[in-house]
């Protein structure tokens, strides 16, 4: 059995609080962003360009350190491990939770702006942030029609994806070391680097000359929204890089947890 | 029967710290007490049982199976009290019972209610907000909830108040009596003496003795305290060849331990000189090997050995 139930509970009891805040506060904003319309044109160059990197990489940097490392750490990991479990099994169960809690997240938050998009209808040139400063207008002249749910669905998905590439590489850390200090530090700085690297390069993009190399430095840039609000395609291409990535993580960590040593 | 065996168990960490070349078997039904201060290797040589950590050198097997490989099916067998008290978080102390439970596939919960009315645990309230003493409780039940046949304590009185570590002996004296197998790790010398069948004693990461329980308690018993009449007495008698553990020349007394095969010299000795006093001590397990650590020197049976 890969799937410990049991564990699997518990990693729910224990990090539903801190994912119950950061769902909350990302559907407030979303449906704010969406529903106003002051900040409509402000939805995907904000909320949608740093919002939904900055908070679920917050949730997963706490949330990997506590499901492996934290309680290596501090010695709970061996009651976990006094029954006849798999090490491969715990590492499976709490890659399931993290992966499922950052889904149910995003699921949420989808819904949320579906049901704002339905009662109160985003035009696309509004979308691409026309009249907003850093709004791209040659774009946004070019685009007609509304935000459909398709494309909320759409940017939700890849948003998503980038985001278990980061847990993934947070996990990494946590299975990979046995110390809270050294996993929160690490995943601290990866987290870190990647939405700052993002806010630098989107000032970038708004025209500020030079800041626009930082989009080497972020998995974000795989996050492609203006490609989805355009209809393209490029924006599934730029997922596999991500999902290579969370994939290469969770393999390393779930690896190195199986095979070390454990101070408990 | 060996149920549990530590086979020439090497882990250097550096430092001096770790366990080397610890060599020792705990047979079917035995308890084995595994003495040493902290840090002496006791919780290493359990990571290694456990199969937390793989040996650098020689082999842990738990009732012939392989710790390191096999730890996932060894534990259906075993039952294993940690040293640290730090349960998983985020809920009651109810929901931590339930989540063992099902962890160990064990469906009948009756022997769990037997043990929090024994071990007088209301386990209604979040862990997080327990004491040391309920926390190392849940442990206890935890440990012991599926009749296991093989048990791991570490350190497991620590927390505990006076009251429930009686409660807990005579509860694993209970255990010992329906045969299950005991590996009991500790630094308090009481337990030990209560419950073990042999000791193990470790010291620096290394095994220095395995003796018998009962010995011990048998060598013990002859540590005479002798107060002579004069101090041509004392002289006489602590230069015949007999060497006392301590003497006091002004009150003429002096402390000696004989083991059983020098009772005869140690009479002859005795009656070459004239005697004041003569009493009986005994001496406690804890004073014994606290002299033995302090002393740092090789285990043995009384003062006379090397007279």
């Amino acid at each position: 059995m890969m799937f410990s139930l049991p564990l699997f509970k518990q990693s729910v009891r224990s990090n539903c609080v801190l994912w119950g805040a950061m769902t909350s506060v990302l559907s407030v904003l979303c449906a704010q962003f969406a529903a106003l319309d002051m900040t409509q044109n402000l939805l995907f160059l904000i909320f949608y360009g740093m919002m939904t990197t900055i908070l679920p990489g917050v949730y997963v940097l706490v949330t990997a350190n506590k499901l492996i490392a934290g309680q290596v750490d501090r010695g709970s990991m061996a009651y976990v491990l006094s029954t006849p479990i798999k090490r491969t099994s715990v590492v499976f169960t709490q890659m399931v939770f993290l992966i499922g809690s950052l889904v149910g997240m995003f699921g949420v938050m989808t819904l949320v702006h579906l049901g704002v998009n339905q009662a109160k209808p985003l035009s696309l040139a509004t979308a691409m942030g026309m009249g907003a400063a850093g709004g791209n207008e040659a774009m946004a002249a070019a685009v007609t029609g509304d935000l459909t749910s398709k494309m909320i669905l759409q940017v939700n998905l890849s948003a998503l994806v980038v985001c278990i590439a980061m847990a993934a590489v947070c996990f990494a850390f946590s299975g990979i070391f046995s110390s809270s200090k050294y996993s929160i530090g690490l995943s601290g700085a990866f987290v870190g680097v990647t939405v700052l690297a993002n806010m630098l390069a989107m000032f970038g993009s708004m025209g500020v000359s030079g800041l626009d190399k930082f989009k080497y430095l972020t998995i974000c840039s795989f996050y492609d929204y203006k490609s989805v609000l355009l209809s393209g395609s490029e924006w599934i291409v730029k997922l596999i890089f991500p999902a290579l990535i969370a994939a290469a993580a969770f393999t390393a960590g779930s690896l190195v947890f199986k095979k070390k040593d454990l101070p408990l | 029967m060996n149920m549990i065996e530590v086979n020439k168990l090497t882990k250097d960490y550096g430092h001096g710290r770790g366990v080397f070349d610890v060599t020792f078997e705990v047979h079917k039904g035995e308890t084995l007490g595994f003495l040493g201060p902290n840090g002496a290797g006791k919780s290493t040589t359990m990571r290694h049982l456990m199969g937390f950590s793989a040996p650098q050198e020689g082999k842990v097997s738990i009732d012939g199976m392989d710790c390191t490989r096999q730890h996932h099916d060894l534990l259906k067998k075993v039952g294993y009290l940690p040293g640290e008290v730090a349960l998983p978080d985020g809920q009651t102390g109810r929901q931590f019972i339930q989540m063992m439970l099902d962890m160990k596939g064990v469906r009948d919960g009756g022997r769990v209610e037997e043990l929090l009315e024994r071990f007088e645990l209301d386990p209604g309230c979040k862990v997080k907000k327990m004491s040391i003493g309920e926390k190392r409780k849940l442990a206890v039940v935890a440990a012991f909830m599926s009749d296991p046949e093989i048990l791991l304590l570490d350190e497991p009185t620590s927390g505990l108040d006076p009251r429930m570590q009686e409660k807990f002996i005579s509860f694993v004296r209970e255990e010992k009596k329906r045969g299950k197998t005991i590996l009991l790790s500790s630094h308090i010398f009481s337990e030990v003496e209560a419950l073990c069948d042999r000791i193990a004693i470790i010291k620096e990461g290394r095994l220095v003795s395995v003796i018998d329980a009962d010995e011990v308690k048998h060598g013990l018993k002859n540590i005479f305290t002798v107060e002579f009449e004069t101090d041509e007495d004392y002289a006489a008698f602590t230069h015949s060849g007999i060497a006392p553990e301590s003497g006091d020349r002004s009150a003429r007394k002096c402390r000696i331990s004989v083991p059983d095969e020098k009772t005869n010299a140690f009479l002859k000795a005795l009656s070459k000189v004239r005697i004041k006093q003569i009493s009986e001590h005994s001496v406690s397990l804890e004073e014994y090997f606290m002299q033995f650590y302090r002393g740092g020197r090789k285990f043995q049976f009384g003062g006379m050995s090397h007279a």
